[in-house]
């Protein structure tokens, strides 16, 4: 009988969590527990369940599907996570194992992000990438989804491809809205969760996977949070096993960043950029320049990017500041929209770009 | 013996004419009414027994029968009694019957013999062909809107009696005339609105192209506000489109203005727990006319259209691209007119808290629920979709005034003057194929919307979109050709749905 598919089974099992799958298999192998499983050891529901599951089966879809199956204290489990108090006790992965080796750096933040955010995360995501950091984040909507299609980029000039971890069965993508990204990650990177195939995203899974990449980093970013939400937890669990956590420090008045600046007030240090992140990883790796430089723009395009803040700033104040028609303001954001000096969203415009 | 009066009766926004025949004749006394009368129509014996007995005329005690012709149609609403009346007593003999020629009669009738005005009297006197039609009192003006008929209104009854058996003279006419029209509220003005430029842009363009207006913003934001001055900027109706806004308020039952003909374009803003015949129109005999046809050559103004039904909200698209309703039922198929500016308001999400991005405190899947309430295809409609935020409290406070409705009317007149001239009604009414004609595009515009076609933020209707509000802009500046800052001022006031965050 195969050990993996016992794995694979054992983690599908209803009602099963990670908890409780460390327990079920801490002193004995997959084999073993699937066998006590099967005999109604652990409740007659689960023997019910069981008695229906083709263990062969079940580890012919993982292979067909280019899933590993990784048992805590197997050679191939990643070393990152191995000593974690925490660890999955069976880790899925699509993609190249390898690629989750130190170092490894989280991104994570917000879904509800704001343009600017999206831009930091993304550049970060570059940056850490070309520098030979293995970005590490969960692929949701937001700011993790940026931090690894900026990794991405990366790795397509040479960079470090990245690591997702994900809440789900490794064929079950979500966000849907991310399915390229998805992809691309398993293409290049390594995809990882602690999930069979064919499981469902769980809100209580999104915690768990978090607790993952908490364990797995060795310096975690914070890039955007609210007061209270997912980064937060990913931010606990970081601190609990004594990872350097470091947020992106964002305007006061930005909802965005008002958990990440709690973080800076509280103590965490400030990355600025990735080379704040290489210190704390203690790389002193200098980053590669790749900002160009560029005339800041004169006449009315320059009077209304003067108007424009770097946070979002609604076209009625760009109007209303540039005392100029809304035709010609218009005209004027199209072309500084083109040239990446301010990126619109929904009728509120910020700048991204730079003209140092 | 026999009488016969000419009256009419109402269908959708049509008056159909009906004749009312009685005959009284020996037998058991009895008083019944035939040829489909519907609830209120058959309760009218009651009314006009009652009405004859407090206006001390004698009830026959004989066999009467009323018919109402052609039997073949459902007759609604209370409008025959008076024509049964008087007919009544023609046949009775107590009516000398040559009176009765060249007469039509409307009205219903209260127990004490007054005559009370009946909905839809425009139509309905449209309907009668012969010279004089007796109408209730304060239906005079909205009867004389017609114009082809010598109008008698009266108040009660007894004048009719006594007028037609040459006892007394009908009630002048010409005295009541002279009453001077009480002063009606001027609609409110733009002037009112502080900052909001592009709210007041935004509006200014939908006046004048004729475009439908999708505005989003938080509680507060003044939406509403902008909305309701927007009846204030558009052109005074022409007669043609005055009379059939009164047709269409008048058979709705919607209080007529003191002159009796609408001659400003109406604003219906209907709640939003508005049911499907309330907005459309139908009804099983009735059929009256809905929200949709009321705002016709107007506004039609819908408030929080994410609380709207989905089902509601999709039957518009018809009219939004005919200009008519049609409503069939098992008994008759009715045409309504629905040729409407539709102006919404939103709020981004639930929380409505949304100002900047980052900012709302709805989750991902509340914001999806609330997005999906309104269809994409109904989103799509909407030529000008703008982001409408909280004014600035020192623009809200101090500055002078800002520009009055009467200079931005002015504007929106010329516009409007500018696509007659092209053929169409309107600028948003520019056939797709005629637009490399009539919306020309220099070389620069044609750049931008080239780059975002490529890049996909545009697709080739929205592209046809973008043109005709640019056209409206051009003609804004009195340019001929599109250039570039009308090009990206129509794609600035066209914000994405998926940016609005309203994309499912």
């Amino acid at each position: 009988m195969s050990g993996d598919g016992c794995a694979a089974a054992l983690a599908g099992l209803p009602g099963m969590a990670p908890f409780r799958l460390r327990d079920l298999l801490a002193d004995r192998s997959p084999a073993q527990a699937w066998a006590a499983v099967r005999e109604g050891e652990e409740g007659a529901e689960w023997q019910k369940v069981a008695a229906g599951v083709e263990v062969e089966a079940v580890a012919e879809a993982h292979t067909a599907a280019g899933v590993g199956v990784h048992v805590l204290g197997s050679p191939e489990y990643p070393t990152a996570l191995a000593d974690d108090a925490e660890a999955p006790a069976v880790l899925f992965s699509v993609g190249d194992l390898d690629a989750v080796r130190r170092p490894l750096v989280g991104v994570v933040g917000t879904r509800r992000c704001t343009h600017a955010g999206r831009q930091t995360a993304r550049t970060f995501g570059v940056d850490l990438a070309c520098a030979g950091v293995a970005v590490v984040s969960g692929l949701a909507l937001g700011i993790d989804g940026a931090a690894h299609a900026g990794a991405l980029e990366a790795a397509d000039a040479g960079g470090r491809p990245p690591v997702a971890v994900v809440g789900s069965g490794l064929d079950v993508v979500y966000p849907r809205r991310h399915a390229r990204l998805w992809e691309r990650v398993a293409e290049i990177g390594c995809l990882l969760s602690e999930w069979p195939l064919g499981v469902r995203p769980e809100r209580w899974h999104f915690p768990a996977r978090n607790r993952i990449i908490a364990a797995l980093v060795d310096v975690l970013v914070v890039v955007e949070s609210h007061a209270a939400g997912g980064s937060m937890h990913t931010v606990e669990a970081a601190d609990a096993r004594g990872r350097t956590v470091l947020a992106v420090p964002g305007p006061v008045r930005s909802p965005a960043s008002e958990g990440t600046n709690r973080l800076l007030h509280d103590g965490h240090g400030p990355a600025r950029d990735a080379a704040d992140v290489l210190t704390a990883l203690g790389l002193a790796r200098p980053l590669p320049p790749r900002r160009r430089l560029r005339a800041v723009p004169d006449g009315t395009d320059g009077a209304v990017l003067d108007a424009v803040d770097w946070e979002p700033t609604s076209f009625e104040q760009i109007v209303a500041r540039t005392g100029l028609g809304l035709g010609p303001v218009s005209a004027a954001l199209a072309r500084l929209e083109h040239d990446s000096w301010v990126a619109g969203d929904a009728g509120w415009w910020e700048r991204v770009g730079m003209g140092e | 013996m026999i009488a016969t009066i000419p009256s009419a009766t109402l269908l959708g926004v049509e008056g159909y004419p009906v004749a009312v025949e009685a005959h009284v004749s020996t037998g058991l006394p009895g008083f019944h009414v035939v040829g489909l009368p519907d609830a209120a129509c058959r309760e009218s014996r009651d009314r006009v027994r009652a009405a004859l007995l407090s206006s001390n005329l004698p009830w026959p005690l004989r066999r009467v029968t009323v018919n109402l012709a052609p039997s073949g149609m459902r007759k609604t609403g209370a409008g025959l009694d008076l024509p049964i009346a008087i007919a009544l007593l023609a046949a009775a003999g107590e009516l000398p019957i040559e009176a009765l020629t060249g007469i039509a009669c409307i009205g219903e009738l209260g127990l004490d013999g007054s005559v009370r005005p009946v909905p839809g009297i425009l139509p309905l006197v449209d309907a009668v062909d012969v010279p004089i039609v007796v109408v209730p009192e304060s239906c005079r003006r909205e009867a004389a809107l017609v114009g082809r008929h010598d109008v008698r209104a009266v108040a009660t009854l007894s004048v009719v009696v006594d007028a037609l058996r040459g006892d007394g003279p009908w009630p002048d006419a010409s005295t009541a005339e002279d009453d001077p029209d009480p002063p009606s509220d001027p609609p409110p003005d733009l002037a009112e609105v502080r900052g909001q430029r592009v709210g007041r842009w935004a509006l200014e363009v939908a006046a004048a192209g004729g475009h439908h207006l999708l505005m989003t913003g938080p509680p507060g934001a003044g939406k509403t506000l902008l909305a309701q001055r927007l009846p204030g900027i558009l052109p005074p109706l022409t007669r043609e489109q005055a009379l059939e806004t009164t047709r269409v308020h008048s058979a709705a039952g919607v209080p007529l203005p003191p002159r009796g003909m609408v001659e400003r374009p109406p604003f219906r803003a209907p709640h939003h727990s508005a049911s499907a015949v309330s907005l459309v129109g139908g009804g099983t005999a009735v059929m009256r006319p809905g929200e949709r046809s009321c705002a016709t050559n107007g506004v039609l103004f819908l408030d929080e259209l994410g609380e709207f039904h989905a089902g509601v909200l999709d039957m518009l698209r018809q009219p939004l691209e005919e200009g008519v309703v049609r409503v069939s039922r098992a008994r008759a198929t009715v045409t309504f007119p629905a040729r409407f500016l539709l102006v919404a308001a939103m709020n981004p999400c639930p929380c409505g808290r949304a100002g900047p991005p980052g900012a709302c405190r709805c989750s991902e899947t509340e914001r999806a629920r609330y997005a999906r309430r309104v269809s994409g295809p109904l989103l799509d409609r909407f030529d000008l979709r703008v982001a409408v935020t909280w004014a600035d409290p020192e623009e809200l406070l101090g500055a002078a005034p800002a520009e009055s409705s009467a200079d931005v009317a002015a504007r929106v007149a010329s516009v409007r003057v500018m696509a007659a001239a092209r053929g169409v009604r309107v600028n948003a009414a520019i056939p797709a194929e005629r637009l490399d004609e009539v919306a020309p595009v220099t070389k620069p515009a044609w750049d931008v919307l080239d780059r975002r076609l490529r890049s996909g933020a545009l697709t080739a209707r929205g592209l046809h979109r973008v043109r005709r509000v640019a056209r409206t802009l051009a003609d804004l500046d009195g340019c001929e050709t599109l250039d570039e800052e009308h090009v990206c001022a129509a794609m600035a006031l066209r914000v994405d749905h998926a940016d609005l965050g309203l994309a499912s």
